[in-house]
């Protein structure tokens, strides 16, 4: 057994290279734990480690892409009996294929590889495997089609017995059964992904350039690639520390980074329609660009010594650094003062425990060491309870008191914040200075990314930041707003009447209600959006209508908003999936846009209405005061000055997006109730950050009243 | 060398030896690897090539290294620029004519789609499909000094696309600019029903339907269009249509609210006076 692993893990299909050390299993991050416990501690938090694998909104996401698809996001491996679109033999997937010149490939694995690389490779030996292999395609295809009503949530393969055998919940999606333990393949993104880092995998990112979609060659040995270039022996030689200095200074690059942090979808008929680009190994295979992120970031101003630090800047720098919690530096960028945190400043501590884990307890130095807390926008949605249930007891609350070793906050969601207020700067000093009755009025927001990417950055197309806006007079007489939510019901999720929660409210430039699809008798399942939902049942222009009007009509009103977004083209003669007023369904003759909340269903994205970095913009708010008489007619009188007040606020998902997962993994979806998430998780779990930044003038009054 | 400085070093090193192994030979123009400051704007990750469908929407100008439009798509990227960034209307209506000038029905240099086929992955389409992006920008400019050019471009965007949300109400818009205008009583009369028309039009593209409703609790929605149908009627004389389109506005926003968030007091404060005005008992002469 041990053998076999060894020889798999050495020899990976289409990864891996020629590693002149001893192979290694991939290690458990508790095994890291005693020599590198701060580390560990740090990581703990992380959500890329552990609580990725166990959401429930990557595992909605993953369930619904796979509705839609017929079950081609599950991986395959080496002795799979699939085949690809050519008739040959389909056994590798994302991670394993290299180059990927196939669709299916790049589809076996989509969601799974960036989040389990490591253990989906090793699950091209069956006993190491914990996410089986599903039946795809329509009903009519091979072994009667992909099954919605049988289909797991990957989370359920994620839990063993206390001897490691693999053990399922008692229903789909339940709750971990007594006793169970989280799997090897749990912990997702931990050490032995990135410190077993070989470089980038150059042949299987799709532009050639090392970039998206987990194109890392990722080694299993006892070679681990650390920071440092002249590391201390390890005790016992439980792993070499590297010496290498091309792995050491790529695990300490951007590029490195980059290669996750860009997630380049296939593009699905009509194709991507507004970016024509193509993995370069298979010209028949277009993509567009999910995430962004790294792209943003290598073509941006931190890459370049042109920015307020006159030094080129790395994601480390920001992320694995003592940043939002280091010192402040001050600059200017346009208009816009700025006192924020410095990024690269690096405490100083032990990179292991002093006296245990070097080679005859030779000395550590101390050095300038990395945080591995990897803070992002990111707040686990579960329960401190069910965190621990599925991730171990001592999995950490996202909102536990306490401070670290340097004195910062434990919790994850107080770092979550103050890393946001970092993010942008608005100012609203170029207002008009003086309201007339009657006339036009004008605000003026300059705002500013100071992140290294765009912000919001990332799944951009969900994470919502928008400016929230109020004109009052000094009764706070409402004169103008945007920006704002309103407490309303939402039958469609069980929830019939306002619940008091202004955080499960999406802002009101569009009124979308996202079909969650419904179940079909088995042996009636067919791919594509028909029954397995993602097509908007309403689709309405709300009142603070910005986003569309500012991008396409130039207009000056309305929500500023940015969150990016996914967008289906429907080609003629494709039904919009909702009905007129006489009951027929509208079926577009000419192309239509619309913004969509499923990746598969988007067949181009808008990655522009971001803020990107150092850049400022200005957005204006015209709108007309009310006249005498209608102020007359209101019984009011307004009283000066005028209070402008502007701020951002950011909301990691939208509500909108939550509902569509709840129903279509719950037990009125396509494959019955998955237990992922209820009304009750967004009410209980979707937490705005409001006021990251904010900017308050005043404006006199003129006019006759 | 202190530490910092060295792990500079290193990183520079390892950023050039990966430029250096990327692949560059054979590779399709657009889709070679973008080296900031070094490829000119074919591979630039940012310039967004058309396939078959030009990119409706807006690209920061700084990002696309365009020195001199060439094309309809760059033209009208310089004409946002010159609108959004520089506030520069003038130059701005003058590259988004070019563009449009460009991209048209008229002289054959763009087409309506109207078939799937035509669109399918990586299809070639000559002419290239018609934009609407430069259309709705120069005709918002428009507005309210040139409605009736306002209103032709509208017709042309919905040409294009027939179930595009916001369009009629914009032309609703034109043409309520045209009665306030108007020169006498009666082309006032005939541009309010125009609005009335359009605003109407507008509001069967987002019906409110019993499904609707069931799923959101919405009795109404589009708001603003019950607003301006509200205002239309109120100058037509048309007390009965103003108070059902009063009513509609407070229904769309009972769970939205407004941006003019005072025109909801308006709106009952006035539909109060006109209840009471349609419901008095009607005088009968004397006998």
């Amino acid at each position: 057994m041990g053998v076999a692993l060894s020889a798999v893990a050495q020899t990976p299909t289409g990864n891996g290279g020629d590693v002149p050390f001893k192979s290694q299993p991939i290690q458990q991050p508790q095994s890291c734990l005693p020599c590198h416990q701060r580390q560990y501690d740090e990581l703990r938090q992380s959500v890329k480690s552990g609580y990725r694998n166990v959401s429930p909104l990557f595992n909605g996401l993953e369930t619904a892409g796979n509705f839609i698809t017929g079950g081609l996001l599950r991986p395959v491996y080496a002795d799979s009996t699939k085949l690809d679109t050519n008739g040959q033999p389909l056994n590798s997937n994302m991670f394993t294929t290299s180059p990927i010149t196939d669709g299916l490939q790049l589809r076996a694995g989509f969601c799974f590889t960036c989040h389990n690389a490591n253990y989906e490779r090793l699950a091209n030996d069956p006993t190491q495997r914990e996410v089986p292999e599903v039946t795809t395609g329509a009903a009519s295809a091979v072994g009667g089609g992909f099954r919605p009503d049988l289909f797991r949530p990957l989370r359920d393969y994620h839990m063993t017995d206390t001897s490691g055998k693999q053990i399922l919940p008692a229903s789909i999606g339940g709750y971990p059964p007594s006793g169970a333990l989280p799997s090897k393949g749990t912990a997702g993104i931990s050490c032995d992904l990135c410190h077993n880092e070989g470089g980038p995998d150059l042949e299987r990112s799709f532009k050639g350039d090392g970039f998206a979609n987990t194109s890392l060659i990722i080694n299993s040995s006892i070679e681990k690639v650390g920071p440092f270039p002249f590391p201390v022996d390890v005790k016992n030689n439980f792993h070499i520390a590297s010496n290498d200095q091309s792995k050491i200074s790529f695990l300490r690059s951007s590029a490195f980074c980059g290669a996750c942090h860009d997630v380049r979808l296939p593009g699905g008929g009509p194709g991507d329609l507004a970016n024509n680009e193509f993995n370069v190994h298979a010209p028949s295979l277009p993509y567009f660009r999910l995430e962004n992120l790294n792209t943003e970031f290598q073509t941006g101003a931190y890459n370049t010594p042109n920015n307020p630090f006159g030094k080129t800047l790395r994601c480390q720098d920001c992320h694995m650094s003592l940043f939002p919690y280091s010192p402040t530096s001050t600059y200017t960028v346009g208009n816009i003062n700025v006192t924020n945190a410095t990024p690269a400043v690096f405490a100083q501590n032990y990179a292991a425990v002093p006296g245990i884990s070097t080679d005859q307890n030779y000395p550590l130095p101390l050095r300038q060491v990395v945080d591995h807390h990897f803070t992002g926008t990111d707040v686990p949605l579960l329960s401190a309870t069910e965190l621990q249930a599925r991730l171990g007891p001592d999995y950490p609350d996202p909102y536990e008191p306490g401070v670290d070793g340097y004195g910062n906050p434990l919790a994850l969601a107080s770092r979550r914040q103050k890393l946001l207020e970092q993010a942008a700067r608005i100012d609203a000093t170029q207002t008009d200075p003086q309201a007339i009755l009657g006339q036009d009025f004008t605000v003026r927001v300059n705002a500013v990314g100071l992140s290294g990417h765009r912000f919001p950055a990332g799944f951009s197309q969900e994470r919502t930041a928008y400016i929230q806006l109020s004109v009052t007079d000094d009764n706070g007489f409402v004169l103008y707003q945007s920006g704002y939510r309103v407490d309303k019901p939402h039958p469609d999720t069980g929830e019939m009447a306002p619940d008091g929660n202004l955080d499960d409210e999406d802002n009101e430039h569009v009124h979308v209600v996202v079909d969650g699809g419904q179940a079909v008798p088995v042996g009636s399942y067919a791919t594509g959006a028909g029954n397995n939902g993602s097509k908007n049942l309403v689709f309405e222009l709300g009142p603070d209508n910005g986003p569309d009007d500012r991008v396409y009509s130039g207009v000056d009103a309305g929500l500023v908003l940015f969150r990016n977004e996914l967008t289906v083209i429907f080609a003629p003669g494709t039904p919009l999936g909702r009905n007129d007023a006489n009951g027929n369904p509208i079926v577009p003759a000419k192309p239509h846009y619309e913004e969509t909340f499923n990746a598969a269903t988007a067949n181009t994205v808008d990655n522009y209405r971001s803020l990107q970095p150092l850049v400022p913009r200005q957005f204006r708010y015209k709108f007309t005061m009310p006249t005498k008489a209608e102020l007359a007619e209101l019984g009011v009188t307004l009283k000066a000055p005028l209070h402008v007040h502007t701020q951002i606020n950011d909301e990691h998902f939208p509500p909108v997006f939550m509902r569509y997962l709840v129903k279509t993994t719950g037990p009125s979806g396509p494959g019955g109730d998955k237990q992922l998430l209820t009304e009750a998780t967004i009410d209980t779990y979707l937490k705005t950050n409001p006021n990251l930044t904010s900017s308050d003038v005043t404006a006199t009054l003129g006019g006759a009243q | 060398m202190s530490f910092r400085k060295l792990a500079l070093t290193a990183l520079a090193v390892t950023s050039a030896a990966v430029a250096q192994n990327t692949p560059t030979a054979g590779l399709t123009t657009g889709n070679g690897p973008y080296v900031p400051g070094v490829t000119y704007q074919a591979d630039n990750p940012n310039y967004l090539n058309r396939n078959p469908f030009y990119f409706e929407g807006r690209v920061d100008w700084n990002l696309l290294k365009i020195t001199t439009p060439s094309t309809p798509w760059e033209f009208t990227q310089r004409g946002i620029h010159y609108q959004d960034d520089l506030q520069d209307t003038t130059d701005a209506i003058a590259d988004y004519q070019t563009a449009i000038s460009m991209n048209n029905l008229t002289n054959n240099t763009c087409q309506l789609i109207t078939s799937a086929a035509l669109v399918a992955p990586n299809a070639t389409l000559t002419p290239a499909p018609c934009m609407f992006t430069p259309r709705l920008r120069l005709a918002y400019l428009m507005i309210e000094t040139s409605p009736d050019v306002a209103i032709g471009l509208y017709q042309q965007v919905l040409q294009i696309d027939p179930l595009r949300l916001g369009i009629n109400a914009f032309i609703g818009e034109a043409y309520d600019n045209k009665a306030a205008a108007a020169a006498d009583a009666t082309s006032q009369a005939s541009y309010l029903n125009s609005a009335i028309a359009a605003y109407k039009a507008e509001l069967v593209l987002s019906p409110v339907t019993a499904q609707s409703t069931a799923l959101t609790g919405d009795k109404a929605n589009n708001a603003h269009v019950h607003w301006a149908l509200a205002a239309d009627y109120a100058q037509l004389g048309d007390a009965v249509n103003q108070a059902s389109e009063l009513q509609a506005y407070l229904d769309a926003t009972q769970w939205h609210s407004d941006t003019y968030a005072w025109h909801i007091q308006l709106a009952k404060t006035r539909l109060a006076k006109l209840n009471a005005q349609l419901h008095r008992p009607i005088d009968r002469p004397n006998r």
